[in-house]
């Protein structure tokens, strides 16, 4: 059985903040998230599979000292920071407004100058069914020089909500983040508070918890390789994967009675019941799923249409993909040897191995590629888990009244992270940073050098949710 | 007599063809679908529909839409179905219903550019770069099916096509690959453009009509329609098997139209939409296909 992973709190001066991050870095420590805290303190969470730390400092004369040099991850989190606390940062210029919506172009865009430069302004109204963002294309004719993108229009104080909640409410708001990742986000609260109060899942809790999220990768997978085919009008690619997203949320019905796995999880517990019958049927169903995605797939794959759109488009180099923190399935398609599955001690992923791509190129061909492969891995996990009932679980110890917790999560996009303050059964702050906030300044990187009409297949690709940023 | 009463249901039957292909479409991509009469029922909305206009754009913007719509109105009178066919007026002549549509193309552009939204403009930009290729094309193209009848008059070149022994010649095939290749540029279907698209950065004909509502839009929607009947009546008519009879001719000319229907479905459903940049190269290389297709005819190679 594999230990409780210990979380250190350490509060570090303002002038050993920039030395101390680093110096954890140099442990092997990753970046996990950068937050505001509910006293007005500053506070970096890095982890590796042995620990959390917790770093947290007070601002000096509402300063702190920038990590964007070597923490590149933390660009958007700390000017995010900026935006709702006014707090500054030492080093990070310019400084550039996220949530916040000047008026004036250029106080939020990169000065991008030349001859025949010109922008190319998209949304935030779009014409398809999705969320509010604004895209902020400067181009050579075709050719996209960089993209600005402006999200965090519908932000909706759910964090700010979460303070002072219980921990129900406070889990029933992040579900609320995003449908998509409600699953993920979800369990990454529960997690958060579980580690603040120094409880641990036992295995029943932790296999329940981890069949829901390997549902909700798997419709998410299928529908993102179908929302690719659409991205190019490959009406044929687009249907059938729109048809195995159909099979893989009618199963979550039938197992959850949600399509969107909605209300499934819960702090500390699991009512989650599968029994013998409903799990046999399951099992056919997801065996069902995952050969029709293979085979699909190489129907894909076989269209030189389809196939030569995907090969070279919207390429994020490894390095960029380094520098930027980009997670998921964006990530591990550029080389980035990274799944927060590996090192779960709270989920039932013993023995799991990040999915690796034939040649991570970090093109759309190989971000698809390695969701086909995921596929296949997330189809032979959820046949393990249900291959015995899926019995209600519970945590065990959680006697700790007053803590800081966090809980990590791979979701279909990346790396989700939770932060939860616990005092005396309330929660008084939270903090989540998903996969897709990790992502979208990598999307933004790998659209420099693509062409213009080429976005909309590029952005489908890393599949990125608004709503996650809209907490 | 009846050539030229079926030139004028052409007029009202154009919608059908887009209406066909949207529901053939839909068949082969395992949709309801809409019902074969949509176009017509999204016309009879749009025209009863409020106009509203892009503040600030001038007559080029006013006038496109009605001034494309009549281009295309005279395209349909100029372009048979038979070998003999009424003249309304208009003539036959071949090079005419190319200036024609280019000048419904350019009407477009030029409103693009009055309006100077980022989407129209970007894509009556792609159109007119395109242009330079599709319009090389139909020129060869024409001028491939003009060589046998000797001049562009439309009837003749119809009847030229005619019979069994054009497919002696290499440049009736040639010009029949470049042929479908102007349908697909003519009508924006893919791998040229995707007329189904929400995607305002990858459109290359929607693109200008998003500022256009109402009255205006059904002009040119209208407009695209009868575009399609008038390319594939002529891919039928110059460049398929067909009889030398008026009647006989007719129908066949009407059910290969019908076929060529099916075949753009089944295109727009197994092809993705190729990469922006490439689509030059294509269409300029069936160019040169087309042209390879009159000098062969120059020289009287025939098989």
């Amino acid at each position: 059985m594999t230990a409780v992973p210990i979380t250190e709190a350490v509060a570090v001066d303002g002038w050993r903040w920039h030395d101390r991050v680093a110096g954890l870095l140099d442990d092997g420590l990753r970046f996990v998230s950068l937050s505001g805290t509910p006293d007005g303190d500053v506070r970096c969470v890095l982890a590796d599979p042995e620990r959390t730390v917790v770093l947290t400092t007070a601002p000096a004369g509402g300063r702190v000292a920038s990590i964007i040099d070597i923490v590149g991850a933390a660009g958007w989190d700390e000017r995010e920071i900026h935006d709702r606390t006014g707090i500054g940062f030492e080093g990070h210029e310019p400084l550039r407004p996220l949530l916040r919506h000047p008026s004036a172009t250029s106080d939020w865009t990169t000065p991008v100058a030349g001859a025949d430069v010109h922008d190319v302004a998209v949304g935030p109204t779009h014409a398809g069914i999705i969320e509010s963002g604004h895209f902020r294309f400067h181009v050579v004719g075709e050719r996209i020089l960089l993209l600005d993108p402006q999200l965090f229009y519908k932000h909706r104080g759910l964090e700010a909500a979460a303070a002072g909640a219980s921990p129900e409410l406070a889990l029933r708001l992040a579900q609320r983040a995003c449908a998509a990742c409600a699953v993920t986000n979800t369990v990454a609260v529960a997690q958060a508070i579980e580690d603040a109060r120094g409880a641990m899942p036992d295995a029943e809790l932790r296999r329940a918890r981890t069949l829901l999220l390997e549902l909700e990768r798997l419709y998410n997978h299928v529908n993102d390789i179908g929302a690719v085919c659409a991205g190019i009008g490959f009406a044929m690619g687009n249907m059938a994967f729109a048809e195995l997203k159909e099979r893989a949320q009618r199963l979550n019905a039938t197992l959850t009675g949600h399509r969107f796995l909605f209300g499934t999880v819960a702090v500390g517990t699991s009512e989650l019941e599968i029994d013998a019958a409903a799990a046999a049927g399951a099992r056919t169903t997801v065996a069902g799923i995952g050969a029709d995605a293979a085979a699909l797939w190489a129907d894909v794959h076989r269209n030189r249409t389809a196939r030569t759109r995907f090969r070279g488009a919207g390429t994020l180099a490894h390095a960029d993909a380094l520098a930027l923190g980009a997670c998921g399935p964006a990530g591990r398609a550029s080389g980035i040897d990274d799944d927060a599955r590996v090192a779960s001690p709270r989920l039932w992923y013993d023995g799991f191995a990040a999915a690796r791509p034939e040649a991570p190129t970090g093109d759309v061909a190989a971000r698809i590629g390695l969701r086909v492969l995921e596929i296949v891995a997330c189809c032979a996990i959820i046949d393990d888990l249900v291959s015995a009932p899926i019995t209600p679980g519970r945590v065990r110890g959680g006697n700790v009244d007053v803590g800081t917790g966090v809980g990590v999560v791979e979701s279909p996009r990346g790396r989700t992270a939770a932060i939860v303050d616990v005092h005396a059964g309330t929660i008084t702050g939270m903090h989540l940073r998903t996969g897709s906030y990790a992502n979208w300044p990598a999307l933004a990187a790998a659209c420099t050098g693509a062409i213009l009409p080429d976005f909309p297949l590029i952005n489908k690709s890393f599949e990125l949710c608004y709503a996650c940023v809209d907490r | 007599m009846l050539s030229g009463a079926v030139m004028l249901i052409a007029i009202l039957a154009a919608p059908l063809l887009t209406g066909l292909i949207q529901r053939q479409k839909a068949f082969f991509q395992g949709r309801p679908g809409a019902p074969i009469l949509q176009p017509y029922r999204d016309l009879r909305r749009l025209w009863h529909k409020q106009v509203v206009d892009v503040s600030g754009a001038g007559i080029a913007y006013v006038v496109a839409p009605a001034a494309s719509a009549a281009a295309l109105l005279a395209v349909l009178l100029i372009v048979p179905v038979a070998g003999t066919a009424p003249d309304f007026g208009v003539g036959h002549d071949a090079l005419v219903v190319v200036g024609l549509l280019a000048l419904a193309r350019c009407l477009i552009a030029l409103s693009a550019w009055d309006t100077t939204s980022g989407f129209g403009l970007m894509a009556a930009g792609r159109e007119l770069t395109f242009a330079v290729a599709g319009e090389f094309l139909l020129a060869l193209v024409v001028l491939t099916a003009a060589l046998p009848a000797g001049g562009t008059d439309l009837p003749a070149m119809w009847l030229g096509a005619a019979g069994s022994g054009i497919w002696a010649h290499p440049a009736h095939w040639c010009g029949l690959l470049g042929m479908l290749m102007v349908v697909l540029v003519e009508t924006g279907r893919q791998p040229i453009d995707n007329p189904d698209t929400h995607l305002e950065l990858t459109m290359i004909h929607e693109g200008p009509l998003l500022e256009y509502a109402g009255r205006d839009l059904a002009y040119l929607q209208w407009s695209v329609a009868a575009r399609h009947w008038a390319v594939l009546a002529l891919t039928a008519g110059l460049f398929l098997p067909h009889p030398a009879g008026v009647v006989a001719g007719i129908v066949v000319v009407l059910a290969w139209m019908l076929v060529l229907t099916a075949v753009l479905a089944v295109v727009e459903t197994t092809v993705a939409k190729m990469r922006l940049l490439r689509v030059p190269h294509l269409v300029g290389g069936v160019g040169l296909v087309a042209l390879v297709g009159v000098v062969s005819w120059i020289f009287g190679v025939a098989a």
